[in-house]
């Protein structure tokens, strides 16, 4: 069962794509804090705005395996299915 | 996309330097049946799998394989590390320190620099997953060998874990091509089928 089928209407699918966007937003917000912070690992005001963008991360992350499937291979939310094959893969135009 | 988790798969802790050695367990990280050209293999074919579990396996192991390459790497580091001139003068590995000091660059035993020749991806998945198996015993034998080549407890250890890894992905992929074959047309009995004349499930 693909997230498209999964959410019986375009609505919900959209809300995957939605959330997912999120998360990647998040997570490149992320990415380039750690780049500044590697670099500059005394700055105290990165490492504020970091922990608020992991606190951040996780809520979405957890919305978006929940509802539209895991991200990593630790994320199969579902007890009676196995979803990270079931999933559409990332360089599927489908999952973008 | 990947994200770097930092920790070994699989702790490697070497007491005594030993450059002799490091010279040629660096073939499982640049040489023709290394955990470079592993990964590089599986994660390259797994775009045109038409199955989503051989998809799966290939994403998961070429990953194992990245954790692999690194074991790999902290092994190489641990055995070159505080060398003595006179320790590297005169050993075999003198001929890779005079080009790459105690650096980590990805060769063969032999010497030759890691080649993606070592890698087959025909865009077949019987010709692929039958290149898989043959490369997962290529490497368990490549890990034989370091272990006839080698006494001390703390390199056997983890290099006996890599070559058990070997095994594990040699039995996911005899599944992965069981389910490869269990899908091809009934009649087709020779297993050929190609994956590009053949519409995606």
């Amino acid at each position: 069962m693909n997230r498209m089928q999964r959410n019986d209407n375009v609505g919900n699918a959209r809300n995957c794509m939605d959330r997912l966007d999120l998360l990647r937003a998040i997570d490149f917000a992320i990415q380039e804090t750690v780049l500044y912070l590697d670099a500059y690992p005394h700055s105290q005001e990165a490492l504020t705005y970091y922990h608020q963008l992991i606190k951040q991360r996780e809520e979405i992350m957890t919305h978006y395996e929940q509802s539209c499937g895991p991200i990593t291979m630790y994320g199969n939310r579902s007890k009676t299915s196995w979803d990270w094959i079931s999933e559409p893969w990332p360089w599927e135009p489908s999952a973008n | 996309m990947w994200t770097y988790e930092k920790k070994l798969q699989y702790p490697v802790k070497i007491k005594n330097p030993n450059p002799k050695l490091a010279q040629v367990i660096i073939s499982q990280l640049g040489g023709p049946d290394g955990e470079l050209a592993a990964s590089m293999r599986y994660l390259h074919q797994r775009y045109s799998m038409p199955y989503r579990e051989v998809t799966g396996i290939l994403t998961d192991v070429g990953t194992e394989e990245l954790a692999h390459l690194e074991m790999v790497a902290a092994i190489l580091y641990q055995l070159t590390r505080n060398l003595s001139e006179q320790e590297i003068e005169g050993s075999p590995f003198a001929t890779y320190f005079v080009d790459h000091t105690t650096g980590l660059y990805p060769v063969a035993a032999s010497g030759v620099p890691f080649d993606m020749k070592y890698v087959g991806v025909k865009g077949d998945v019987i010709a692929d997953l039958n290149e898989d198996l043959a490369a997962e015993q290529k490497a368990r034998v490549t890990y034989d060998n370091i272990l006839r080549l080698t006494d001390d407890p703390d390199v056997r250890d983890p290099i006996k874990y890599l070559r058990q890894r070997e095994l594990v992905h040699y039995q996911r992929f005899g599944d992965a091509l069981r389910i490869a074959q269990d899908n091809l047309d009934s009649k087709n009995f020779y297993a050929f089928n190609p994956s590009f004349d053949r519409k995606t499930k």
